[in-house]
This record gives structure tokens, C-alpha cells and sequence, in this order.
């Protein structure tokens, strides 16, 4: 089977939740499957300037083809056009010159995928909101399986994103209230999907006390790793943990992982630390009494998840859905929607040593059954296969309107069909599929043995510049074709 | 990484949440929702504390909605004698004032003309009184506003303030509650017990006063009877101070290390008070029976109660070490007379009966180690009583 993954960046350096994302895909899909990836050589996302050079690569011998960005975004530009496509009612042609604007606009690599994609099995679409996606997916035809990585933003309600859902062959959701919103605002119930989301590279034994010796942590602490960024609720994080402070409520210090563009309070118990690597985050995670999720917006929180997968308890935003659905689904984290609720909710991890532990072994069970790599890779592959049982002649997409179609302003702002859509998280268990006492047996036929087979399945690509983190005994001794292997 | 052996399936997130917020329910009184938290934070407290502050625009926007009064131009004319017969055109003047005395045959128009000019004089002054009015109000208007304005901030700012008063005494109250409950709490599940390394030391000692009572009963029976009395001019409490007993190591201040427990300070306070009425000072003052006769008429009921509480509770710390302890507090919590009490019976007027010389040569039955002294000392001052 060959696979094709697209996706708006891709590389070792790329930390986005979506371009990590497809990346650890790719890399455990290349187990099963002839992966390639083409991506842009864009590194920003904001600006999508080509920085990085066209033409083949291979990042963890994963094949990787990069296709030039014809121009870079105009932040001027895409924040009027946004001012329009979200708040006022609009036409088709403004989401399209929105599109245009966002990028990355990479033609390059849509007329690459409308030469290619017919010897690709499946083509997999990651965000669905850029340009790549959008265009790709419709030269895609048949062969798009999207992985929308949707949060509850206005963007979802732009309204050519609608026949997107409802064309491709199938959506890989990351949550069951992505899919919930994704549904009702493209009424694709009858498009194949699976919520399946994603694992993580999680060490077996990470070491809290080199942590705390390295950067002189002292006393219990709680921690943010991601962006330090108002839109991640960073501001709102701070103002109540002051208010916790203030109310001398507990002995947490806060500790901050990520690079910073927010004014960090100067406290003697908020320590920023900046970026740190991998072996780094996870020692810090692995010895933090929790992990506190402030953003309001997710699709699907992977340090979360390596939280759990670590055995820690998690403190998220009740306003993300997502979080605190997961939250009350997997009987692992506290979730506040105020400040006394984030003082009360911190207070009872600190002090109730039975509610963290129990917190945080279910939220290593959830992991295990939920987002554990064997559990991910069948659930791919399960959709692949049936795909293939019940193959599509032609595309499914709408066609797109005709000219004059496209310049009546008879589309709703966007935030407005959001916030129209059902809110609240999801508390309905997800779909378990079992975990395989064995080796992972790929339902489809395996590709040809390459000599390079056995070094990818024996271990991962062995980190470059230390920042992947070493794999632990139990996935390759437990599981997947890397059993095999 | 630590790993919890604990009942995960015991726990409902939904389940804790819901207790936590009961919790800031509780301690805070009223839970408000996040529009009214959200309320609440967009009134913008400092400027209404601060008049200074204030800098709204309403007050520029309502000049702009009124401008400036000019009072308007109103139509008048003048009105005299000759205005009937003006006219711009000469010949025409002329004719008219030519037969004027014709028509001043049909009519006379002076009436007529006097009245038009009072009128046009009225108008005048109607308008110039209108205009002073128009302007009056508009004034009167600004400082209606200007009052209204005032108003609004000042009952924002008291409507604020209640509010969080409110909020205060809620949190007070719940404050309060709490206290009282903890302080119940505290009440009903404190039980005194000696510190643990004072049990072995009280074990030592009383182990040793059976000891030197074994010995001196021996000694009784084979020593003659003669032996000095203790000297009663001694303060008792001074000699129980000195006392190595297990009651003088009750009633030691205790040990900064060690905390005082609840009750053990009124405990000593009685102690102290059995003691100057002790029965064994009492004793050699006066014998026994006497004493306990003598006291008996000033008995205070309650320190009688006080007795007997206190000798139950030292029952229940010493548990059943011994019944002499009990009796003995019995028998020193009797009431005791004024004298003894503040020790009288050292008074230099009382040598007599103070003086060991003049004692009897036997032992007087008070002195006399029974059962309701099982700790006297080995030396020859009076023992302590022990409560």
C-alpha cells in the first residue's frame, strides 16, 4: 500500500500540533505502508516564507517532497479578509481570496498531487483549513482521507470547507467533539470516519529528579508546556494562579515550558524555562503534581496525553470542550471554568494524594486504550482497509459554483454558523479497539521488505539533535509490526 | 515514577468537580456564574472611588446634543402714530396724509393705533423675558444632568459596596461557621493524655514511692515510735513544689517542648487550691477528724465538684494504678478553713501548734502513712497532697 501524507510543514524542527501530527503518523504508518510526504518549504506558519529547499529529502527515511510557496502571507490582508469571512455576511469568492491569503499557497505541490495521486493508495489531508488541503483534497479526489485537526474557531464555519467534509473518503477525527461539530456544520454523518487522534514518542523512564537538579526546581510544582501565548489562556492562567498565591492556598510553584510572547509575572514561584527538548519536558511532566491545560481552543492536546501517558493528572480549561470532555471521559484531570474552581481544583491535586494518583492511573489507562501508537496504527488501518473493501469510482466533491455563484453574498459569517453549532463536551466513552496481545498484523498487504525495513522497525529513527526521546521497551516488545520486526 | 495503588475506579471527575464546587459554594456563600463574575469585573470600581477619576463623556455628549442658546430673532415692529400711512412712495405718503381728515370722519384710528404700539411693546418684552427664561432653563437643565450624574455614580459606587459587603459578611459568616464547628469539633474529640515520655517517668516514680512506703512501714515496725514531725511553718505549696511525687509531677509547669492540654491548666489551678487546704497540713495542725469537721462548715459546693470531677478525670489518666490516689483526692478536696487555706497555720502567733518541738512525740495519726497518702515522702517535711 502507498500512502501519500500532506501537510503544510513538515520536519524534525516543526513543533506544531498538526505537523508533529503527521509526523508521527507518517513515521508509524511507514511500519504498514509506502509513506511519502509532500509538504511546502515553508518553517513559519505565519509567514510561510521558503526557508527550507525544494525537492526530495528524507527525515527518519520517510521520503519527504517540499514544493516552493508562491507567496508568503500578508498579515494585512488576511486580517481584513478575515474581518469579513468571520463577522459579515459574504460571498464565496471572499472565503476563496481568505483561503488565498491564509496559504500556504503552494500550486506547485497541488499540480504534484494532481500528477500523483493516482499511484497513491490513499492520499491523508492534514488541516483542513489551509490552503493545501483544500485544493489538494479536491485534486485529490477519491483518494482524500482528511484529518481535519479542527478546533472551535470561526474558520470552521467558513462555508467551502463544507463540501470538503462531505467529499473526502474519510475523516480521522481527533475527538469525538471535533466530529460532533465537524457533523453539524457539513451533515457528513455518512462519510467513513474513526476518532483516533494521536500517541506520543513517551519514554518509559523519565527521570524528575535530573529535572529538578538541572534547572534547580525545589518543592512541588505544576506545569505548562506549549506556548506561552495569550491565546493559549496563558494571560488567564497566570491571573489565576496569582489568585492562588495570593490566597496562599497551596506550596505549587508554576513551571513554564515554551517560548514565551506574553509577559510572564515576575514571582519567585512562576518559573519560565523557555524551550527545552524532549528528555526535558518529560522529566518535567513525569515529576509535576499536574499538568494545567489553559487553552480555550484544542483539538486534541497532546502534551495532555503525554501527561497521561506519564501517569499525571491534567487541569484543563472547562472552556475547551475537547479537554474537559476528555477530562470527564477518562476519569483523569480536573477541569476549572473560574478562578476559585482553579484555586480549589489545584488545592484538591496538591493536597489529595488519593485524587492525583487515581487521576493520574486512569489517565495512563486512557492512554493506553485510547492513544496508545498499536491502538492508533489499527485504527488507521482498519479505515484503510475498509476503504478498500468498498473502493469510489469517481470524486465525490460538489462542483464549485459558477462565477456569478460565487459573488452573492449569501454566506452567514462564519463565527456566527459556529457558534450555532452544538457546544458542550462529549461524555459518551469512545470506541475501544482492542489492544492486540501481539504483533500488530496489518489487515492489508504489506509492502515489499525494503533493506531499510529492518532499521525502521527496530527503532525509531534515532533522534536528531536529541530531540526526539528514546522509545521505551514496552511498545517494541508488546506490539505493532516493530514486534515483528 | 511514582506509581499509586488506589481504587481508580473509585473516581468520578463529574463527581469531584461537583463537590468542589459545593466547597466554594460553601466558602464563598453565593456562587455566581461567569456572566455575573464577568459583571461584576467590567464595572470599573477604581473610577467611581476616584471622583477624580471620572472622566466620563457623557456630559460632552449632551452639550453636543444642545448647543449653545441664542435666544431666536423673533418677528416685531414698531408700531406708531404715522406707521398706517407710511409708504415708501412719496406722492402716495402725501395723498394719504391729505385725507387723513377725511378718514378721521368715519373712524378714529388713535385707538387703534395706541393699542398696535402697547402690543408691539409687549411682544418686546415677552420675547426679551422668554429669551431670559430659555436660558435659565438651559442652565438649570446642565446642573439637573450634572446632579442626575452624580446621583448614578454614587449609587453605583454604594450598590458596589454592598455588594461587597455582602460578599464580606457572607465570608465571614461562613468563616464563623466554620470556626464554631471546628471548635466543637475540638471540644468533643480532645481526651487528655500525658505525653508519652512523662508515663514512664510518672511509671518510675510512683514504682519508687511504693518502694520507700514498703520501707518505711519496715522501718515503723522496728524503729521506736519517736520521730520528728515535719515543720508545719513550711508554706505547703513550697513543699509540694520540692516534692518528687507523682502529683507534684503533675502539677510541673510543663516542658516547653511538650503542649499543655486543654483543661490542664484549671486542673492545676484546683490542685493548687486542694493543696493549701491540704489534708495532711491540715492534720498536723489540728488532727484529721477535726480538720475534716472544721472543714466542713465552709464547705464550697463547688470546688467539692470541682474535686470530684478533677478525681475521676486523674482516674481516667492514671487509669487503675491505684484507689489511694482516688481516695486521697477525695478526702484533699474538702472544703478547708480560711486559715489553712492562706496559711494561717504559719503565723509566728501559732508557734505552738507550729513549733515541731512542742509536737507530740508520736505520731500523730494525720501524719501517719495510711492508705490515702501512698506517696509520702521519705523525708521529714509534710507531704503534698495529690489530687
Amino acid at each position: 500500500m502507498k500512502l501519500a501524507i500532506v501537510v503544510q510543514r513538515y520536519g524534525l524542527e516543526i513543533n506544531g500540533g498538526a505537523e508533529l501530527h503527521a509526523r508521527y503518523i507518517a513515521e508509524h504508518l511507514a511500519r504498514h505502508a509506502q509513506v511519502e510526504v509532500w509538504t511546502t518549504c515553508a518553517s513559519d506558519y505565519v509567514t510561510w516564507r521558503n526557508e527550507l529547499s525544494p525537492g526530495d529529502e528524507r527525515i527518519n527515511n520517510i521520503p519527504v517532497k517540499r514544493f516552493r510557496v508562491k507567496h508568503e502571507r500578508d498579515p494585512l490582508a488576511f486580517g481584513r479578509l478575515s474581518e469579513v469571512v468571520f463577522k459579515q455576511s459574504h460571498s464565496i469568492a471572499d472565503e476563496l481570496d481568505w483561503l488565498e491569503a491564509e496559504g500556504p499557497t503552494s500550486p506547485a505541490l497541488i499540480a504534484h498531487i494532481g500528477r500523483h495521486a493516482s499511484e497513491f493508495d490513499f492520499c491523508i489531508f492534514f488541516s483542513y483549513r489551509y490552503y493545501h488541503a483544500f485544493h489538494g483534497a479536491r485534486t485529490a479526489g477519491a483518494r482524500a482521507i482528511l484529518v481535519p485537526t479542527a478546533e472551535r474557531d470561526p474558520a470552521a464555519g467558513v462555508s467551502i470547507f463544507a463540501p470538503i467534509f462531505r467529499g473526502v473518503r474519510a475523516l480521522m477525527y481527533n475527538s469525538p467533539e471535533e466530529r460532533t461539530m465537524i457533523q453539524a456544520l457539513a451533515g457528513n454523518e455518512k462519510v467513513p470516519s474513526v476518532v483516533v487522534g494521536v500517541g506520543s514518542e513517551v519514554p518509559q523512564n523519565p527521570q524528575p529528579h535530573r529535572f529538578r537538579q538541572k534547572h534547580r526546581i525545589k518543592g512541588p510544582y505544576a506545569v505548562y508546556v506549549g506556548r506561552i501565548d495569550e491565546n493559549k489562556g496563558c494571560r488567564e492562567l497566570f491571573n489565576h494562579f496569582n489568585s492562588y498565591l495570593r490566597q496562599k492556598a497551596g506550596n505549587l510553584t508554576l513551571v513554564l515550558i515554551g517560548n514565551s510572547i506574553l509577559e510572564i509575572p515576575k514571582h519567585p514561584r512562576i518559573r519560565h524555562l523557555g524551550f527545552l527538548d524532549d528528555t526535558d519536558k518529560f522529566d518535567a511532566i513525569a515529576g509535576a503534581e499536574t499538568l494545567i491545560m489553559p487553552s480555550f481552543f484544542e483539538s486534541l492536546s497532546m502534551v495532555a496525553l503525554e501527561a497521561w501517558a506519564l501517569g499525571r493528572p491534567v487541569l484543563a480549561n472547562a472552556k475547551c470542550d475537547v479537554l474537559k470532555g476528555q477530562c470527564i471521559r477518562s476519569n483523569a484531570g480536573l477541569y476549572y471554568d473560574s478562578e476559585a474552581e482553579f484555586v480549589e481544583t489545584l488545592r484538591a491535586i496538591e493536597f489529595n494524594k488519593w485524587i492525583a494518583g487515581s487521576l493520574g492511573k486512569n489517565g495512563r489507562q486512557y492512554y493506553r486504550d485510547h492513544y496508545d501508537w498499536p491502538v492508533i496504527e489499527r485504527k488507521y488501518l482498519a479505515m484503510f482497509q475498509q476503504l478498500a473493501e468498498a473502493p469510489q469510482a469517481g470524486s465525490s466533491f460538489e462542483p464549485t459554483p459558477g462565477w456569478m455563484e460565487r459573488r452573492r453574498a449569501t454566506c452567514p459569517p462564519a463565527a456566527q454558523v459556529v457558534a450555532a453549532t452544538p457546544t458542550g463536551p462529549s461524555v459518551a466513552p469512545e470506541m475501544t479497539i482492542p489492544r492486540p496481545a501481539g504483533p500488530v498484523t496489518p489487515p492489508l498487504p504489506r509492502r515489499p521488505q525494503t533493506p531499510d525495513r529492518g532499521r525502521q522497525s527496530q527503532g525509531r529513527p534515532s533522534s536528531q539533535g536529541g530531540r526526539r526521546p528514546q522509545r521505551g521497551g514496552r511498545r517494541s516488545s508488546s506490539h505493532g509490526p516493530g514486534a515483528a520486526r | 515514577m511514582p506509581d499509586f495503588n488506589v481504587r481508580s475506579d473509585a473516581v468520578n471527575v463529574e463527581q469531584i468537580m461537583e463537590q468542589i464546587r459545593a466547597r466554594i459554594r460553601e466558602k464563598r456563600g453565593v456562587d455566581y456564574t461567569e456572566a455575573q463574575i464577568k459583571e461584576l469585573a467590567s464595572v470599573k470600581l477604581e473610577k467611581f472611588l476616584d471622583p477624580r477619576g471620572v472622566r466620563s463623556d457623557l456630559l460632552e455628549q449632551f452639550r453636543r446634543a444642545q448647543p449653545n442658546y441664542a435666544p431666536p430673532e423673533l418677528p416685531n415692529f414698531a408700531f406708531e402714530d404715522q406707521t398706517l400711512f407710511e409708504s415708501t412712495r412719496g406722492p402716495l405718503r402725501f395723498i394719504r396724509r391729505l385725507l387723513q381728515p377725511i378718514l378721521k370722519l368715519f373712524f378714529n384710528p388713535n385707538p387703534l393705533i395706541q393699542a398696535l404700539n402697547i402690543q408691539s411693546k409687549l411682544n418686546a418684552s415677552a420675547a426679551e423675558r422668554e429669551a431670559k427664561r430659555d436660558a435659565a432653563r438651559f442652565a438649570f437643565d446642565q446642573l439637573h444632568y450634572e446632579v442626575m450624574h452624580n446621583l448614578v455614580i454614587e449609587t453605583t459606587r454604594l450598590g458596589i459596596e454592598v455588594k461587597n459587603l455582602k460578599m464580606r459578611l457572607e465570608s465571614m459568616a461562613s468563616r464563623l461557621e466554620f470556626n464554631e464547628r471546628r471548635a466543637r469539633a475540638l471540644e468533643s474529640v480532645v481526651v487528655y493524655r500525658p505525653a508519652a515520655e512523662d508515663r514512664p517517668v510518672q511509671e518510675n516514680r510512683r514504682e519508687e514511692s511504693r518502694r520507700d512506703e514498703g520501707r518505711r512501714q519496715e522501718n515503723r515496725r522496728s524503729e521506736p515510735p519517736a520521730r520528728p514531725l515535719p515543720t508545719p511553718s513550711a508554706p505547703a505549696v513550697e513543699v509540694a513544689a520540692s516534692e518528687v511525687t507523682p502529683a507534684a509531677a503533675d502539677i510541673s509547669p510543663p516542658t516547653p517542648g511538650v503542649p499543655e492540654g486543654p483543661g490542664q491548666k484549671s486542673r492545676r489551678r484546683r490542685r493548687r487550691r486542694g493543696r493549701r487546704g491540704s489534708g495532711a497540713a491540715a492534720a498536723i495542725m489540728g488532727g484529721t477528724e477535726q480538720s475534716g469537721a472544721d472543714q466542713g462548715g465552709d464547705a464550697d459546693s463547688g470546688d467539692a465538684d470541682d474535686a470530684a470531677i478533677d478525681s475521676e478525670t486523674e482516674l481516667e489518666l492514671t487509669g487503675n494504678d491505684d484507689a489511694t490516689e482516688q481516695s486521697a483526692d477525695r478526702r484533699e478536696s474538702r472544703p478547708e478553713p480560711f486559715e489553712h487555706a492562706f496559711g494561717a497555720q504559719a503565723h509566728p502567733a501559732e508557734a505552738a501548734t507550729g513549733d515541731p518541738a512542742g509536737a507530740p512525740a508520736s505520731p500523730s495519726p494525720a501524719v501517719r502513712p495510711t492508705e490515702d497518702q501512698p506517696e509520702e515522702p521519705t523525708s521529714s517535711k509534710p507531704s503534698a497532697p495529690e489530687q
